[in-house]
């Protein structure tokens, strides 16, 4: 209650400040005039005092006295964050980076045969799949990479790689895919995916693999 | 007096019948079998005391006698046969004892301190036969600088004798051994080995021009692998082409086209022409097949390459134009990465059976073929030097992949490289 009064009280002595030093502006120089001055500023002050008490007497009544009145408690709690709009999907793709979304690979790979750049069967659907996001995503660009195992010389498998890649480009664009959107390169033997020198690791290296480069 | 008549001119005939059919090989039997030059060179005579100068003359003395040693030419003379003689006196040599240890040739050489850092050194070239000098040369060198003085004595040596002279010759090539593929350089025999490119992209298969000083290779840029033109000297570099995949460029040798490979729309490798500065684009090979790995010849007037129109890869033969091809290789599933000799009558390429690549030589005039590798490995990417006695080739016979140099007959196989991996060398002419 006193706490409140006083603080109302406050704002009333400033708001009359502020009044006198606009009045001030308009008086020059002179004793009297200061002392007039200030006598007309206390009035005020009076004034607004007693106006500002009059407001507090409006104030709903004082809860009836208790025995031991304690600071009643008030549990501190931070004022809720802004909420953040819920993403769409598409919303939060478009937020990745291109190195973000390189790396979650959403585009998955496929292996060929030795020597071949036919698209296998069992990469068929891998490239469906792929299409289909694609589609989703219809503004993502893409280069498909051909790489080569280590069993030809460079020139060659340079050849290679780029008939691999041309071969997977050719698959996607059957499926629908705007042929504008995929770029080709072949790296030849030059970017193993498996140091290795076995089978296992050539089958591995045989491949097409994908980037996306705009979105 | 008939008998003898007949029995000349008999002989002169068996002469002749034996001359005849191998009369292709004797042209190269003259050439190639020929006995190296008995040559002796005794350490080089120091006119100064100190310890630097002595070890200049060493520098100088190691790398000029391995030049001429590596040149197939001259047959250094055992050092020990040096001991058996009076001691040489410039001034005054006794030519009958240098003849005695069956040198043909004696190379002498002077060494003395220029003041500062710069040393001369002085070679002759003496006919022991004939007690005379024959040819002589002084140079002055800073000593970061004397394998090179060595090796242009070495040069003069070869152009004296009617060869094509190659020690100042350089090596470019691709090397992993700072992170990823680079270009680099270094002399014929692996010395100073330099960075070249510093992309921090792939940068390969590089082929230097006619006149040692651009080099012409492929450069993974973004999304593309564009052609390049590096003028080593200047540090500069600019772009020939943007097409997709541009690779294997080989200049001709006279020094006015460069040929590479690129992608025609259906994504298949063909055969590019274009000026020496990129300039003129234009499509040699119009095949369904690949068309990869163009190699001159030294007229400028053929290219050797690889297709695989046949069904298996297979080198071609055609003219600059893309017209006349004829298949030149035989007899295997695989055969990759012609180089085209500078003596014009050999093509060296890759020979692949059962993952095992070798290297071969295809006589062009006899249809002979000299197996020049034998290993468990990938032997690949052959070059020639500017004389067509020596080649230099990637191989991953110790494991992994580094250069080596090995003469027209499979000898003297010597390792050049041993940081990183190291592939596709090129030779320049000079």
């Amino acid at each position: 209650m006193l706490s409140l009064l006083t603080e109302d009280m406050f704002d009333c002595i400033t708001k009359a400040q502020g009044s006198i030093k606009l009045e001030g502006i308009s008086f020059k120089g002179g004793h009297m005039k200061k002392i007039l001055i200030l006598s007309l500023a206390c009035i005020l002050v009076f004034g607004f005092m007693l106006s500002c008490a009059k407001k507090v007497e409006e104030a709903p009544p004082p809860p009836p006295p208790q025995v031991k009145e304690q600071p009643q408690v008030e549990k501190v709690e931070e004022a809720a964050p802004p909420k953040e709009p819920v993403l769409t999907e598409e919303e939060i793709f478009m937020r990745k980076s291109l190195e973000e979304i390189n790396q979650e690979a959403p585009l998955q790979m496929i292996h060929f045969d030795f020597d071949r750049f036919f698209i296998r069967d069992d990469a068929k659907p891998v490239l469906e799949k792929n299409a289909t996001w694609l589609k989703k995503w219809n503004s993502v660009q893409i280069l498909i990479e051909g790489h080569c195992d280590e069993r030809g010389t460079e020139e060659y498998n340079l050849a290679l790689g780029e008939k691999r890649a041309k071969s997977t480009y050719d698959y996607l664009v059957s499926l629908g895919i705007s042929s504008d959107r995929i770029k080709t390169i072949s790296y030849g033997k030059s970017q193993p995916m498996d140091p290795g020198h076995d089978e296992m690791a050539w089958a591995k290296n045989r491949r097409a693999q994908f980037t996306i480069i705009a979105k | 007096m008939k008998k003898k008549e007949i029995f000349f001119y008999g002989s002169l005939l068996l002469l002749i019948a034996l001359l005849l059919p191998a009369q292709q090989e004797v042209y190269l039997s003259i050439k190639e079998g020929m006995p190296a030059i008995p040559l002796a060179i005794p350490p080089f005579i120091v006119h100064e005391t100190s310890s630097k100068t002595q070890e200049a003359a060493e520098i100088l003395h190691q790398t000029l006698a391995s030049d001429l040693q590596y040149s197939r030419i001259f047959q250094e003379l055992p050092k020990s046969y040096y001991s058996y003689i009076r001691p040489l006196n410039p001034q005054q040599i006794f030519f009958k004892d240098w003849e005695s240890i069956q040198a043909k040739i004696l190379f002498v050489g002077e060494v003395s301190n220029d003041v500062g850092n710069e040393v001369i050194f002085e070679g002759k070239i003496y006919d022991v036969k004939a007690g005379r000098g024959i040819f002589g040369k002084r140079y002055q060198a800073e000593r970061s600088l004397l394998r090179f003085a060595a090796h242009k004595m070495a040069d003069e040596l070869l152009r004296m004798w009617g060869e094509q002279p190659f020690f100042t010759s350089k090596i470019v090539f691709a090397s992993n051994r700072d992170g990823n593929w680079e270009l680099y350089m270094m002399d014929y025999d692996g010395h100073n080995q330099t960075r070249l490119t510093f992309n921090r992209v792939i940068d390969y298969m590089p082929a230097w021009s006619s006149d040692g000083r651009t080099i012409a290779y492929t450069s993974y840029q973004g999304t593309d692998a564009i052609l390049y033109l590096l003028q080593v000297y200047e540090g500069k570099r600019n772009s020939v082409t943007n097409r997709g995949t541009s690779f294997a460029p080989a200049f001709s040798p006279d020094g006015r086209r460069l040929a590479f490979c690129s992608q025609e729309e259906g994504g298949n490798s063909e055969i590019y022409m274009s000026t020496s500065e990129g300039k003129g684009i234009r499509r040699v090979t119009f095949n369904k097949a690949t068309d990869t790995a163009p190699t001159w010849s030294p007229t400028s007037r053929q290219i050797a390459f690889t297709s695989d129109r046949g069904g298996t890869p297979q080198i071609y033969i055609m003219d600059a134009e893309g017209s006349n091809v004829t298949r030149v290789s035989f007899g295997g599933t695989y055969h990759d990465a012609p180089a085209w000799a500078p003596t014009g009558d050999r093509i060296a390429y890759v020979s692949r059976v059962d993952q095992i690549f070798d290297l071969y030589v295809l006589n062009l005039r006899t249809k002979q073929i000299i197996k020049l590798t034998e290993g468990n490995a990938r032997n690949e990417s052959p070059c020639w030097s500017p004389d067509g006695r020596h080649l230099i080739f990637s191989s991953n016979l110790n494991g992994t992949v580094q250069l080596y140099s090995i003469d027209y007959d499979g000898r003297n196989l010597r390792r050049l490289t041993s940081s990183g991996e190291n592939k596709l060398p090129d030779w320049s002419r000079q």
